[in-house]
């Protein structure tokens, strides 16, 4: 499945009255206009449902270390259907991840894309 | 009677049978909705936004005051059931139908539902649940299947439905054609009335898309649930994946 046509899934489920299965919370505890890309080595990751987790650890400029905890992704069945392999996100390889924060919470993320070393890109949000 | 008479009689009578042929279709069979499916761009809804009684729309009111946004069945893996779950999120749909029953599979959840037919002796409903009891008959190729004993699913901004909640659905087989394509898609036309709830019954269209190269996937949802146990807990499992490889 494109990332668009997720993406426009997911909208049609908030815009909507009520809200279906599988989709089950509203996204608005994230500031989901912010693009925050990270690039580092994968720490955790859990390939789950209703949402995937990840943790990444990203140099920062002053060479310094920080863990970047993505709270929630796609649901896992989800982002394996956009092609994604698990195998490319295991713990130590390293990847580009663009995160949208939450409101309460400026060291959680939501999820909205993956990429991998050879570019290519699993948006759930783009 | 005379040879005359019989032959007259038996061209009267065929050619009779040839018009009633050409004139009476033959009789719809019923359809076939075994297969794999997805849903297929989203539903259609009305009235829209639900018209709620008086006292629902009380428990509307205080239900959106009290329940903020992480306040949610779904992340406590709490089935939609019926009808939410026809119009379910972009996961895959497993249907099979047999003479006496159609089971449908989401793999949303890993919800499953039994339709029980009519006149393949359907048994009675023994508790309330989610996807609630199904009972269905053949109009033409359409399924009429009517969903009762349903568990309350009080989540007021999710089509919330009472113990009286009452689900027609007429479902049928459509060929379409997409991007070129004809493919098998399912439309099914639902009502839900639940008088307690909505002063008037909702209607809602929703469409499933074959795709045969579709599989279900696992949908175990609670696992986070038991990780936050764990570490309330103070338990760690065992991590069995790391343990040496046998020698030898």
């Amino acid at each position: 499945m494109k990332a668009k046509t997720l993406w426009q899934i997911i909208v049609g489920v908030f815009v909507a009255v009520v809200l279906p299965a599988g989709a089950h919370h509203s996204f608005a505890i994230y500031d989901m206009s912010q693009n925050l890309e990270f690039e580092g080595v994968v720490e955790t990751v859990k390939m789950r449902n209703p949402h995937m987790t990840l943790t990444l650890v990203a140099a920062q400029a002053d060479g310094s270390k920080r863990t970047i905890n993505f709270v929630e992704g796609a649901p896992a069945n989800m982002i394996v259907r956009m092609g994604l392999n698990p195998a490319d996100i295991a713990p130590g390889k390293t990847i580009k991840a663009i995160g949208a924060p939450r409101r309460d919470d400026p060291n959680a993320f939501f999820l909205k894309a993956i990429i991998l070393p050879d570019g290519k890109r699993y948006s759930v949000i783009n | 009677m005379t040879t005359r008479s019989l032959v007259a009689r038996a061209t009267f009578v065929a050619a009779g049978c040839a018009l009633c042929l050409k004139v009476w279709p033959a009789a719809a069979q019923p359809a076939d909705f075994s297969g794999l499916y997805f849903p297929y761009r989203g539903r259609t809804v009305a009235p829209q936004p639900p018209e709620y009684t008086p006292a629902a729309k009380q428990a509307f009111e205080e239900y959106q005051a009290a329940f903020g946004i992480d306040d949610d069945p779904g992340r406590y893996c709490i089935w939609p059931g019926i009808p939410r779950a026809i119009w379910g999120a972009s996961f895959a749909i497993e249907i099979q139908q047999r003479a006496q029953d159609v089971t449908i599979y989401w793999e949303g959840y890993g919800m499953y539902r039994k339709i029980y037919m009519a006149d393949h002796d359907a048994p009675q409903p023994i508790l309330p649940s989610a996807m609630g009891h199904s009972v269905a008959h053949w109009e033409g190729s359409t399924l009429v299947i009517e969903t009762t004993h349903l568990r309350p699913y009080p989540y007021m901004t999710r089509m919330a439905t009472s113990s009286d909640a009452h689900v027609v659905e007429r479902m049928r087989v459509e060929e379409r054609e997409v991007e070129g394509q004809k493919g098998k898609f399912i439309v099914n036309e639902v009502v839900v009335s639940d008088p307690k709830v909505y002063t008037t019954p909702i209607k809602i269209t929703a469409t499933l898309q074959e795709r045969r190269d579709a599989q279900l996937l696992e949908y175990t949802c609670s696992d986070t649930l038991w990780d936050e146990y764990l570490s309330e807990r103070g338990l760690v499992l065992p991590d069995l994946d790391a343990l040496p490889e046998p020698q030898g």
